[in-house]
């Protein structure tokens, strides 16, 4: 049994990318399996646990449940894509100077939840943040110095540098 | 306070930059060329011999390219302890729904997933047993046959005379409490890559937190010679004790990467993460305290039967530290401990973080409550009473150095303030109330396996730079940072000179793993060894060069130099190459500790219990109930840990948040809940951890005794972090609402249903 196959054009951190896929195939796979950008994590596959979380046209979604072939031509972000080179983004920044990384699995997801959030409200109060990072779970945290370094990139965004 | 240069800062991590670019590379994430994907079938009975399977038209589909049974392996039993084995990888009888029976290799996950349905098993169903009690009972259905019964271990200690302690007792309290399975989560699913080289030789990729002992577990599971195995642990997504013990997915993935001469991979469904990898032993423990009237403790008793699942895996030895813990804290002459690890038809139990003490204090600490309440006493002055104290032996023969635990309950309660907190056991509307419960754990592992072996070697390189090589299981608790900042600080350098290789049974000396909160003192004795070796080999070399001894030689910022005289100096990189070019002798040097030593200790109760350094701490949660819901929010939370020294504090306080978020499900919202013997909630959605909305506000506190055997002083602290937090919280539910609750979880419907019952009570 093998699923009808199509080619699509994924337009990942600015590069496209012109991909067979399979109809049933997920982006988070297609991402991971076929282009090779494992910076995304599988942790649920049934849009539970937001390790797969990226952006697509600005917006957070669980990539585990989004069709290949639903982000045919739509822009994408993934965590790959924050860094310019070796600079940083703020809150990749502020995550690694607030010890908000432990196993690192769901980090890439909390940071592009993280960044929809910022985009979006580049002042949130606490309880802002912990909406926005409330479909992203993490096991090793306690999420409190997640929360601190969302709070430390806003207020770096904001006034003191970058 | 000694302040170092490195060691006791709150450097970022080693690792971070990879993590938080998406640059780490997991099991998960790893392709090797001609790999292919492998799913397991599994059984859906509870308990059945498998008389027959039939894998034809399994292995005629087209991209399968092999199909293995129990009867295609050497089925050489396998378990944590080897005199215990009592598993095989592909089961030939089945013990658990979700066991292995056969497994699939294809060219990718949904071609192997179509093969699982066209394998046709033959089950001859028996009678499964899901609950312990009646699993001990004679004529009970047996469930591994070469045993007696389906008591896979049990413990009986005595210390003292507990009759005589009773006796002298001016009130005797007791309870029976009891504590659920809980569920890993980590975020990572297992996954295993095997691949054999053109000569036969095989390296495997594990999600585990110990690839010395898969390494030797593989060998003897699949015949393969251990000089022929190489095991390298990636990145790992969380482990909690999960990947502590060998999973049947290894062996499999071994099996058919050997059948077919091509990678073989398997990553586990979320589903199979919860439903058949392992959970945190249930137990149910009577216990009993004997008190005189002014609080002190004369004699304590408790009967525990754990629930072990089908198999043994880290059972008896969690059963054993049950014993050891529930003895081991206060300062109580009298103790008697008997329990019972039971075999069921169900998921089976491993190595979870508290391993066996978390259940232990639950009860213990519950129980104490009670009696604070029955003697009229602040239950904080009760605990301070009866504190364990640095240099005691406790009454099952635990030798105690470095003690913080009256430092953790005093600062905790300070830090909380104690005095001030609710307590009117309202229920009406909201009410709030606060619960404080202490705890002991080890701070270093043990010796009880027979062994506690860590080792690390360090390079001094060409440049001046240090290549330190260890076996530590960085498994997101920092260990990599740690360690290179206890060779950082020996070295005098920052910590960027130092370069790691890690964890690659190949390139790096042996290390038991990450486990038992035993790596930054076991992993950290063999750093600092070998880092000491290293400088004094460095400073030999400056000594000669600068014409001087050793004696009047510093090492700092990168250069030796001679005290009191800063331009008499040499750089690293200048003594680096003379060790290279000149003493033709390049300094590469290892540590290793395997202790503690000469410790005389009994294997099955834990009385000696062999660990040099124990942590001590203390929790206290504050909650706010809704009495018209039943809800229960934990709004405040204190924790005090004894750490020794501590080497990170900001990853120490990252182990605190996370552990009392851990321990906060348990209690309160992570049910694990059996059908005949399935677990109907192997998910995210309907088994609950916190998400960041669910946190309280958490004050860590790092209590610094400085441990005399310690690297710099150090103890661990991975698990202690969860342990006394489940009977904090029911504590503190008690002071809200004046209702106890004995069996965890506490939900919502417990609270309301226990509420509606006062209620209907104080009417009639």
């Amino acid at each position: 049994m093998s699923s009808r196959k199509h080619i699509v054009n994924l337009i990942i951190n600015g590069e496209t990318h012109e991909v067979v896929v399979e109809s049933r195939e997920t982006l988070l796979d297609v991402m991971r399996e076929k282009l090779r950008l494992t910076g995304t994590k599988k942790g649920c596959d049934e849009g539970d646990c937001g390790a797969c979380t990226m952006l697509m046209e600005g917006r957070p979604i669980n990539s585990c449940l989004v069709l290949a072939v639903e982000a045919n031509g739509k822009k994408i972000l993934t965590i790959e894509g924050l860094a310019q080179g070796l600079e940083l983004h703020p809150l990749q920044e502020a995550f690694v100077k607030s010890g908000a990384v432990q196993c690192g699995y769901c980090t890439p997801g909390m940071i592009m939840s993280a960044k929809a959030l910022l985009d979006e409200n580049a002042d949130p109060t606490e309880e802002e943040i912990k909406q926005a990072i409330a479909g992203n779970l993490c096991r090793c945290t306690g999420y409190v110095k997640i929360i601190d370094a969302i709070k430390e990139a806003a207020r770096s965004a904001k006034g003191g540098g970058k | 306070m000694k302040d170092y240069s490195v060691v006791g800062k709150p450097l970022p991590r080693v690792d971070a930059l990879e993590k938080v670019t998406g640059k780490a590379v997991y099991t998960t994430d790893m392709q090797l060329p001609g790999m292919l994907w492998a799913k397991v079938l599994r059984s859906a009975s509870p308990h059945a011999r498998i008389l027959n399977i039939d894998t034809t038209q399994a292995k005629r589909l087209p991209g399968v390219k092999a199909v293995l049974t129990a009867d295609d392996t050497p089925k050489i039993k396998f378990s944590v302890i080897p005199i215990l084995a009592d598993q095989l990888p592909l089961t030939d009888k089945a013990r658990f729904i979700g066991e292995a029976v056969a497994v699939v290799a294809a060219v990718d996950e949904a071609t192997a997933e179509e093969a699982l349905e066209l394998i046709k098993v033959d089950y001859e169903p028996l009678s499964p047993v899901f609950d312990p009690i009646e699993a001990m009972q004679p004529g009970a259905p047996r469930i591994h046959e070469h045993l007696e019964s389906n008591v896979a271990r049990h413990i009986t200690l005595e210390c003292g005379n507990v009759e005589k302690g009773f006796a002298e007792s001016d009130y005797i309290f007791e309870d029976s409490f009891t504590t659920h399975a809980q569920c890993y989560c980590p975020l990572e699913p297992r996954c295993t890559i095997a691949a054999f080289d053109a000569s036969g030789r095989l390296t495997v990729w594990s999600s585990t937190q110990s690839p010395y002992q898969l390494r030797e577990r593989l060998a003897a599971a699949c015949g393969i010679p251990m000089r022929d195995i190489r095991v390298i642990k990636p990145y790992l997504g969380g482990g909690f004790g999960v990947r502590t013990d060998m999973d049947p997915m290894e062996p499999m993935v071994v099996f058919l990467a050997k059948a077919i001469g091509r990678p073989v991979k398997m990553v586990y469904s979320r589903e199979e993460e919860f439903s058949a990898t392992r959970i945190r032993h249930a137990t149910i423990s009577e216990v009993k305290i004997g008190v005189k009237k002014d609080g002190t403790l004369m004699a304590k008793q408790a009967r525990v039967i754990m629930d072990n699942g089908a198999y043994n895996s880290h059972g008896p030895a969690v059963l054993s530290y049950n014993s050891a813990f529930f003895s081991a804290l206060y300062r109580v002459p009298n103790i008697k401990y008997e329990g019972y690890l039971v075999y069921t038809n169900k998921l089976y139990g491993g190595a979870f973080r508290g391993y066996g003490d978390v259940q232990a204090t639950f009860a213990q600490e519950s129980l104490m409550d009670q009696v604070a309440e029955g003697l009229g006493m602040d239950p904080k002055e009760l605990r301070l009473k009866n504190v364990n104290q640095p240099g005691d032996i406790t009454a099952n023969a635990v030798q105690i150095t470095s003690c913080g635990l009256r430092e953790s309950i005093e600062e905790s309660a300070v830090a909380f303030q104690w005095e001030h907190k609710p307590a009117k056991k309202e229920r009406v509307g909201h009410s709030r109330g606060a619960g404080l419960a202490c705890g002991i754990y080890t701070g270093m592992g043990s010796k009880g396996s027979g062994n506690n072996y860590s080792g690390a070697s360090i390079k001094f390189d060409i440049d001046g730079s240090f290549m330190l090589a260890m076996g530590a299981s960085e498994i997101g608790q920092g260990s990599s940072t740690v360690l290179s900042q206890i060779a950082a600080e020996v070295l005098g350098v920052p910590i960027k000179q130092i370069n790691l290789t890690e964890t690659d049974t190949d390139l790096t000396p042996p290390c038991m793993g990450t486990f038992g909160s035993r790596v930054v003192y076991c992993a950290g004795l063999a750093v600092l060894e070998a880092a000491n070796k290293v400088r004094a080999e460095i400073l030999k070399i400056a000594a000669e060069k600068l014409n001087t001894s050793v004696e009047e030689l510093e090492l700092r910022d990168g250069s030796v130099s001679v005290k009191g005289a800063v331009n008499r100096s040499l750089t690293l990189a200048e003594l680096a190459k003379a060790s290279y070019y000149e003493k033709d002798s390049p300094i590469i040097c290892s540590g290793y500790y395997n202790g503690p030593y000469g410790r005389e200790f009994d294997r099955v109760s834990y009385y000696g219990y062999p660990s040099e350094a124990l942590a001590f701490f203390n929790q206290i949660a504050e909650v706010d109930v809704d009495c018209d819901t039943g809800q229960v929010r934990v709004t405040r939370f204190a924790a005090a840990h004894d750490v020794g020294k501590v080497i990170n504090p900001a990853l120490a306080e990252g182990q605190i948040e996370g552990g009392v978020v851990m321990g906060i499900g348990w209690a309160l919202t992570e049910d694990a809940i059996f059908s005949q013997g399935k677990l109907v909630n192997p998910n995210f959605r309907d088994y609950k951890i916190l998400t960041a909305l669910d946190i309280p506000e958490i004050k860590p506190i790092l209590i610094e005794t400085i441990d005399p055997n310690g690297p710099f002083g150090a103890k661990g602290i991975g698990e202690a972090v969860m342990i006394p937090t489940a009977p904090a919280v029911a504590n503190a539910i008690y002071n809200a609402i004046g209702v106890r609750f004995k069996e965890l979880p506490v939900t919502s419907e417990k609270v309301l249903s226990a509420l509606r019952e006062k209620a209907t009570k104080q009417k009639g």
